[in-house]
């Protein structure tokens, strides 16, 4: 179920919110309810991979279980490791494994064709770290109920952010957080109403303008190369932070915080300021759980660096079973270990506007591995951006722009201006006040967006 | 991150706020609710795309572009006991010309660039509150191209959700701002895109353009025929397994309804397409299993008007390889209610051999010095 739907909205978001409530009195039963309104939203487009998700939950219930219990603790978490590996490996990366064999000549093509289970990446790591700190001594076998909607929590489950036992068990197991308070109610609704304003207004209208030059690499301009990778550095970011907000507000709402995600990560002055702002909690795990037990560090220099490196090679191919996403994580990695070099060497920091226009104009530039359907499309962009692609076709973009419901040239300026905002949702929210204006403006939000939804297009084959 | 009441306020305080928080909560919801409610109860009163009733309090209005979410409407209710359903080359035919050839009365279904899997989805809401006594389906070959279930959709999915009888999965049309501007515009009497009101030919567009020799020759690309529409590849199997996915299922079901299958007089020109890109073979084998896979279906006829080529044959007829003009759109509804040219096993080839040798024979018109690619 999509965040940005009626069906969540009108019909699951209300009726899961009343019963928790409802059965506040017995925390079992709200709990319960709460899981069971989980598997509904996981399997509300495909109920087949709802026991997927149920068989991993109970694999790593008991992987936790024989940590705690049994002798040899750490050979039982690298097998409940690898046993989530494997699943995530079976439906995430096989088909690109074999590919890529096959491309080497090897081995003849075969291809498995799993469809990837929504949200696999992101339960997967949440175990992981659980079985980590089972066996670290950092975290205690909670009850099952409790254990599965650590996992199944609907707002967190399709996109993150990912949660950490540590902060998530003592919240679904306070029974005062069975009761209805208002304030979080009214940050949570705040919340949501800026999440799809973000979505609706922003990243979807800027989707045309991405396409135009993305679908297009080869026969584009510099002034629509650079107009596309603007529009996708924006779209990603709305989209990314709208959901994270509306999955921060759709939790606040029953009492649970879920750790912030982005934080104005374009206004970074440099990578490893990025890396803090942006998909904050994947790069804390990936701090806790990869880089610090390969070494961090507390390694020689050129070990630190090979860390760094490999952190972020791992963390693109998280991102999705592609090479671009393998030369996106790469590039990221090899600016943090120059930015790490200058340190070293105790150079001086650049002023702040050089700083930040060095590092926006980076993360702008490899944005293009991420968004682009193939390496050579990636570079036929980068090509194009350097001036080197076919001007002649420089106004599509920006002719497309120009239509849809919300223009995306409106769209580029006003997702530029929020940017730039020094305050974000985290800070507004924090800061919300019960005012009339807030109120009302809450309430326009959410009613512009939802009537956004029902998209009538119009069926243009007619001008045959 | 958000904190609750300090713990140095006193309970009077925090209750205070919470009453606040509460109040801000409940007017929240309550403007938010009554604002969608009332796009709602407009969107579902004026109901511009007809899902819930024909239009009676003001013109129906049938928007050129939006057949997708019209057409369930009609299905759903208009009154009819005959149903064409085609693509765009059947959208110019008035109702009362199929009510007049296949008995009435009539509705026409037709959309553009319609799959087999649409025409499932569709047959679906026409079934949902009629048993009509006939259903004249134009099969166009595209229509079986590609995946079982592949659906136009370019322009946004279908929106299924009009299609079947469940007013609670409506609400992406009760509660569209695309929608409510269409019910404004109603109210308000504007018009804010091109539509007719012209309830007995909803989907005329014949009036709209230019036929001739001339029109369909213009800018062709003789060596490539294909360019202008683009239509993909097809492969036996795949047309097989969309018809005994969509179509078939549908026949048998409903032993009552007679079904006219019906090939439609494409110009001549398609079928040298269909040479360029090496798809004779395949349209031919596969109206060959078309005829053996309803044969025994008694409510099925197949009706095959592709070998007129004083039809196909004369380009004046047609505004490009596909489209023909009104006169043809009668002349198919008569012969295809009339089973006129039906084909079953035993006269298929004969069919197949009749078309080919027209085809061998049939001298494309010269445009300038471009030779033509057979």
């Amino acid at each position: 179920m999509l965040f940005n739907s009626y069906d969540y909205l009108v019909y699951f978001l209300p009726i899961a919110a009343l019963g928790y409530f409802a059965l506040g009195r017995n925390p079992r039963w709200s709990v319960g309810w709460l899981v069971a309104a989980s598997l509904v939203f996981y399997g509300w487009w495909n109920p087949r991979y709802v026991p997927l998700i149920l068989g991993s939950i109970a694999f790593n219930f008991v992987v936790a279980l024989l940590i705690q219990r049994m002798r040899h603790a750490h050979a039982w978490m690298i097998a409940g490791v690898a046993g989530n590996l494997m699943l995530l490996g079976v439906y995430k990366y096989a088909d690109f494994v074999l590919r890529t064999l096959a491309q080497t000549g090897s081995v003849p093509l075969v291809q498995l064709h799993l469809a990837l289970p929504l949200g696999i990446s992101f339960f997967t790591f949440t175990q992981i770290a659980f079985l980590v700190d089972v066996a670290r001594g950092k975290a205690r076998e909670p009850a099952i109920a409790n254990y599965a909607l650590f996992v199944t929590f609907f707002p967190h489950l399709l996109a993150g952010p990912i949660i950490h036992h540590a902060e998530m068990m003592p919240q679904f197991a306070s029974a005062s957080n069975k009761r209805v308070a208002w304030d979080n109610v009214a940050r949570g609704l705040f919340l949501l109403a800026m999440g799809l304003a973000k979505k609706t207004f922003l990243a979807d209208s800027l989707a045309p303008l991405v396409a135009a030059g993305f679908d297009h690499p080869a026969s584009i301009g510099a002034i629509d190369a650079w107009l596309s990778a603007l529009a996708y550095t924006l779209q990603i970011y709305f989209d990314f932070s709208g959901y994270t907000d509306m999955a921060l507000g759709a939790a606040l709402i029953f009492n649970i915080r879920l750790p912030i995600n982005f934080d104005s990560p374009y206004h970074a002055l440099d990578l490893r300021d990025f890396w803090h702002r942006w998909h904050m909690t994947l790069s804390r795990f990936l701090r806790e759980y990869l880089y610090i037990p390969l070494g961090g560090n507390r390694s020689s220099e050129p070990r630190v660096l090979a860390n760094l490196l490999v952190t972020f090679l791992l963390g693109g191919l998280w991102h999705g079973a592609a090479w671009t996403f393998v030369v996106w994580g790469a590039l990221h990695g090899a600016g943090l270990c120059w930015l790490r070099v200058r340190r070293r060497e105790g150079r001086r920091p650049l002023p702040p506007p050089v700083a930040w226009s060095i590092t926006f104009v980076f993360v702008v530039t490899t944005w293009v591995f991420f968004r682009a359907a193939s390496l050579p499309d990636a570079f036929a962009m980068l090509r194009a951006m350097a001036g080197f692609g076919h001007a002649a076709a420089a106004a599509n973009a920006l002719a497309v722009a120009a239509q849809g419901t919300i223009p995306a040239a409106f769209a580029l300026v006003a997702g530029l201006v929020v940017v730039a905002m020094p305050r974000n949702s985290n800070s507004m929210t924090r800061e919300l006040s019960a005012s009339w204006l807030a109120g009302a403006a809450t309430s326009a939000v959410l009613v512009a967006a939802i009537l956004q939804f029902g998209h009538v297009a119009p069926f243009l084959y007619f001008n045959f | 991150m958000w904190r609750r009441s300090s713990t140095s306020i006193s309970d009077d305080v925090a209750g205070a706020l919470s009453k606040r928080w509460r109040a801000w909560c409940w007017s929240v919801l309550a403007a938010t609710i009554v604002a969608l409610a009332a796009v709602l109860a407009v969107n579902a009163l004026v109901d511009p795309f007809q899902q819930y009733r024909l239009a009676s309090t003001h013109p129906p209005r049938f928007y050129r572009l939006h057949h997708r979410f019209i057409d369930p409407g009609l299905a759903k209710n208009a009154s009819y006991e005959t149903a064409l359903i085609g693509s765009s080359i059947m959208e110019s035919t008035r109702n009362d010309t199929i009510a007049a050839a296949c008995g009435g009365p009539a509705v026409n279904l037709s959309m553009p660039a319609i799959s087999a899997s649409e025409i499932r989805t569709l047959l679906g809401a026409v079934y949902l509150a009629h048993d009509p006594r006939r259903v004249v389906i134009v099969l166009d070959f595209n229509a079986l191209a590609g995946a079982p279930d592949a659906r136009q959709d370019d322009a946004g999915p279908l929106p299924t959700y009009l299609y079947d009888a469940n007013v609670f999965n409506d609400l992406p049309y009760l509660l569209s701002g695309v929608v409510l501007r269409k019910s404004l515009s109603v109210l308000l009497n504007r018009n804010d895109e091109a539509f007719t009101t012209d309830a007995n030919a909803p989907w005329f567009w014949a009036n709209q353009v230019t036929f001739g020799r001339a029109e369909v020759l213009r800018g062709l690309d003789l060596r490539d025929l294909n360019a202008r529409f683009r239509q993909p590849a097809r492969t036996l199997d795949g047309m097989r397994a969309s018809f005994e996915r969509n179509l078939l299922p549908v026949l048998s079901a409903h032993p009552d309804t007679r079904f006219d299958l019906v090939w439609p007089p494409y110009s001549m020109l398609v079928w040298l397409d269909f040479l360029q890109r090496d798809q004779l073979d395949v349209t031919f084998a596969f109206k060959r299993y078309m005829t053996q896979a309803i044969a025994r279906l008694s409510n099925v006829t197949i009706v095959d008007l592709q070998a007129h080529d004083e039809i196909t044959g004369n380009l004046d007829l047609y505004r490009d390889l596909y489209h023909f003009a009104p006169q043809v759109n009668e002349w198919i509804v008569a012969r295809a209610c009339a089973h006129i040219d039906a084909e079953d096993a035993s006269n298929v080839e004969r069919y197949e051999r009749d078309l080919r040798a027209r085809l061998a024979a049939w001298q494309p018109p010269v445009v300038g010095s471009a030779s033509w690619n057979r």
